[in-house]
């Protein structure tokens, strides 16, 4: 392991695991977890797991990448890491991002602006490896040597001399997925250079070459969404029966027997939601059926494979996945013959079909698409259906999920709703578009495996989680209940986890929910609280 | 000295020869996905066009204005480092403010030999000269003390210091000789640079253009060399910026049906690719490989 300052040639000499975190080091959280003994401990791996797998990173492990057995082995994956690279830097392969990798690799000015923007890298307690601009450097430092072929005097001059092996790839494998993409650093840099652009593109090297990706977003994510229908397992029967049954639940919540519409040929709007919360939140789909019922809205949720999950995760690790959902997507609008797609509430599904999908749909398939929460703001701030804002009287805070709010501008919707009928919200320190990810962007919330839920909550999801204090520091108190506001199912995931890592509800009676529970909970017509809280 | 005009010559060929096949070199990319950050400041307040229902329906509104003002404070006063790395930004700022100062000092000099050129010697390019020497002297003390200041961050700063390579000191000591030969030559031999114009204007007719002041050549000869050098390293960043923010941070264009912009995706889409990862089928075109699906 390290002793001294971690450099960019430890990746490939330095044996073993390469840093070990320190809970003593990790940016402090407010009260009450201003103690040592409030933190939980961060599981290890077991020998086995070690044995078996590459975890020479942090001890962590978000792939698994089982560790090659001859030298042979080991040569042929470097090799093939340097093909992908290539194919990264040629505008054939990767015309999607071309531009803006070559812009990212070539214009560092290493000022390290960006290090402090980074939720991760100053949680950790600044552990160089997290450095935002380490694995760019070691990137960039790969690209020089051994596919720009510059002489040794160039490297020297540069500081690019390092050694590429099995060891340098593997980490670099892992260090792929210790950034959530929420590109918080790219906004303070004054030149311009991404290194979440960096990140994902590593990324991608890995899946669309290697075939190395984190199995909950691969194997079990987007393939089999292709495949059965979901990235949850959900096949098209289980959906129709979940409708039934939340059908059933929301007459027994709100005494009135609401149709969740399917298949409607010609509806205005294709309701797309993260499956999961089906699984996991139903209340969430509920709500939006509740609230597009009352207010009128002509919509229409699909039964088709892939048309009832509107999850996209190739937007984290690859072009083609990504590409792939987002056709489906389309077309099964064009089927439908509806005016728009609309995504609920699920961040990086919005900004995978309307932005980044932006560039892939043509023809009849660049049907509109948009969010929720402007055709939410209409409901309430138009008082298209009656709301009674004392029915929401707790505190409550809002979490901007980076997708939604810092990569695709929807920043103001959300607030202007809970405004008007949460009189007791209050912001979080920073938000808007300077807010800070859940930790759990880029596929974290969804990686369960192992010790990375540890590493998540403990490190990735440590900001959010002081952010989240501090908001309540004034009612801190666990007797006073209060909510965090977060409007997308991955960032739920995270908070959720969170709050439960630490024990939170208990200690401080913060729990967390979507922004749509919080319109029905306080409409007139629904007379008991529709809003749960976690039982003491 | 006979050498220096042709330095100087070759040294202005591969300045523009390597600032436009820099730019063409980019302009020949191809479409990219969005990968816009915001806030966008032709946008609305932090926001965009995605808080509106149906925003394809409404027109499109852009605030070039907000943006070029965001620019300007950007190149000019280095905005983004003034908010998030303070320390830099108090030699940052200089450095950057006085390479201005010193483009626009060039600029006066070469706009007073043009003015003696085509409308001999007139009272206009006197004054002219005169601003030159109380913009050139500001900027290059300015980037001095930048240069000065940039040298002790990096080596001092735990920050900075593993990240800072010899090519970075080397580059900041190549500017600092630049500037601090300019004013060894101003403070020696060209108290009011119309040596320094002179050979200009020499230049620009193509009459033998020479300087006796060894000082001024110097200067000259630095002056030339880095503009060579300039083309090949990242410090480009200050035109390729424009790229950057406009062409992505800030570029939020929707592709609508029948556009440009649909015509240039469709091009991409016919790209073949060649992955080989086994989820994708190698060798076809991109349209072809996405449509498929997992096989
Ligand atoms: S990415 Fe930007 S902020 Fe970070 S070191 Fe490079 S130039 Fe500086
Ligand atoms: S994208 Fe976010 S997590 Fe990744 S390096 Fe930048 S700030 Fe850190």
């Amino acid at each position: 392991m390290k002793k001294n300052k971690l450099t960019l040639k430890d990746m490939s000499t330095a044996s073993g695991q390469l840093v070990e975190l320190k809970q003593e080091e990790f940016m402090k959280l407010p009260n009450p977890y201003d103690t040592p003994e409030a933190q939980p401990p961060l599981k290890s791996l077991s020998d086995e797991v070690r044995e078996k797998f590459e975890c020479d990173l942090d001890g962590f492990m978000a792939i698994k990448i089982i560790r090659p057995k001859s030298r042979e082995e080991e040569e042929r994956l470097v090799n093939k890491f340097l093909d992908g690279l290539r194919k990264l830097l040629s505008k054939e392969n990767n015309w999607t991002f071309f531009m803006p990798l070559m812009l990212s690799l070539e214009y560092c000015a290493k000022c390290q602006t960006c290090s402090d923007a980074c939720p991760i890298y100053v949680s950790s307690g600044k552990n160089e490896v997290y450095r935002p601009t380490f694995r760019s450097e070691a990137l960039r430092s790969i690209v020089d040597k051994y596919i720009r072929k510059k002489g040794s005097l160039y490297l020297k001059m540069t500081g690019n001399e390092i050694e590429l092996n099995w060891k340098m790839v593997a980490r670099l494998a892992e260090l792929a997925y210790r950034c959530t993409l929420c590109r918080r650093c790219a906004q303070t840099c004054p030149i311009g250079v991404d290194n979440g652009l960096i990140t994902h593109e590593l990324r991608k090297l890995f899946s669309q070459e290697l075939g190395i990706a984190p199995e909950e977003i691969h194997a079990k994510g987007s393939v089999q969404h292709l495949q059965k229908g979901s990235s949850t397992g959900m096949i098209k029967q289980a959906f129709a029966d979940t409708l039934e049954f939340l059908e059933d639940d929301i007459e027994e919540k709100i005494g009135r027997r609401i149709t969740m519409p399917i298949d409607k040929k010609g509806a205005e709007i294709l309701l797309i939601h993260n499956a999961g919360e089906y699984l996991s939140w139903p209340e969430n789909p509920s709500a939006f059926a509740i609230i597009f019922d009352a207010a009128g809205v002509d919509y229409t949720l699909s039964s088709e494979i892939v048309g009832y999950d509107a999850v996209n995760y190739g937007l984290w690790y690859d072009d083609f996945q990504l590409a792939r959902v987002a056709l489906k997507h389309a077309q099964i609008a064009k089927d439908l013959g509806v005016k728009k797609i609309v995504v609920g509430e699920c961040g990086h599904a919005h900004k995978a079909i309307s932005v980044i999908a932006d560039r892939i749909l043509i023809g009849d398939l660049n049907i509109p698409r948009e969010s929720c929460i402007p055709i939410l703001e209409d409901i309430v701030v138009n008082e298209k259906i009656k709301l009674d804002p004392r029915k929401n009287n707790f505190p409550v805070t809002l979490h901007d999920p980076c997708n939604m709010v810092r990569l695709m501008g929807i920043v103001e919707p959300q607030r202007r709703i809970l405004r008007k009928i949460a009189p007791r919200f209050r912001e979080m320190e920073p938000h808007g578009v300077e807010n800070y990810c859940c930790g759990g962007g880029s596929g974290f919330a969804i990686m369960p495996s192992l010790n990375f839920p540890d590493w998540r909550s403990g490190v990735s999801a440590r900001m959010k989680f002081k952010q989240i204090l501090d908001a309540f520091q004034d009612v801190i108190d666990p007797s006073i209940k209060k909510m965090v506001c977060a409007p997308c199912s991955n960032c739920k995931g995270a908070i959720r986890d969170l709050l439960a890592y630490y024990n939170a509800w208990e200690k401080t009676g913060i729990a967390y929910t979507g922004l749509v529970e919080f319109i029905v909970n306080a409409m007139v017509d629904v007379k008991e609280p529709y809003i749960e809280w976690p039982e003491f | 000295m006979t050498w220096l005009p042709y330095l100087s010559y070759i040294s202005v060929l591969v300045l523009v020869v390597g600032i436009f096949a820099k730019v063409i070199k980019y302009l020949r990319m191809p479409i990219h996905l969005r990968w816009e950050l915001y806030p966008i400041p032709h946008e609305k307040k932090d926001g965009s066009y995605f808080e509106e229902v149906d925003w394809w329906k409404k027109p499109r509104k852009k605030h070039y204005l907000n943006q070029i003002i965001f620019m300007a404070q950007e190149i000019l006063f280095i905005r983004a480092l003034y908010h998030h790395n303070r320390k830099m930004w108090y030699a940052s700022f200089p450095f950057h403010f006085g390479l201005y100062l010193v483009i626009g000092w060039l600029a006066l000099l070469v706009g007073g030999a043009l003015l003696k050129i085509f409308w001999v010697a007139s009272g206009l390019a006197e004054t002219l000269l005169a601003v030159a020497v109380v913009v050139g002297v500001t900027g290059m003390i300015l980037g001095i003390i930048g240069c000065v200041g940039l040298l002790i961050i990096r080596a001092t700063s735990s920050d900075l210091h593993g990240y800072t390579a010899p090519v970075d000191y080397f580059n900041i000591l190549f500017i600092f000789a630049v500037l601090g030969s300019g004013i060894i030559a101003w403070v020696s031999a060209d108290p009011r640079f119309s040596i320094v114009q002179e050979y200009i204007r020499r230049l620009i007719t193509f009459s033998a253009a020479t300087t006796t002041s060894k000082t001024i050549a110097w200067h000259i000869a630095l002056f030339s060399l880095f503009l060579i050098y300039l083309p090949f390293t990242h410090m480009t960043h200050f035109f390729m910026k424009y790229f950057m923010w406009d062409k992505v941070r800030f570029e939020d264009e929707p592709n609508f049906r029948g556009s440009d912009m649909e015509g240039k995706i469709a091009k991409a889409l016919t790209y073949t690719q060649n992955w080989s990862a086994p989820h994708i089928q190698t060798g076809k075109k991109w349209s072809e490989t996405a449509s498929k699906g997992v096989e």
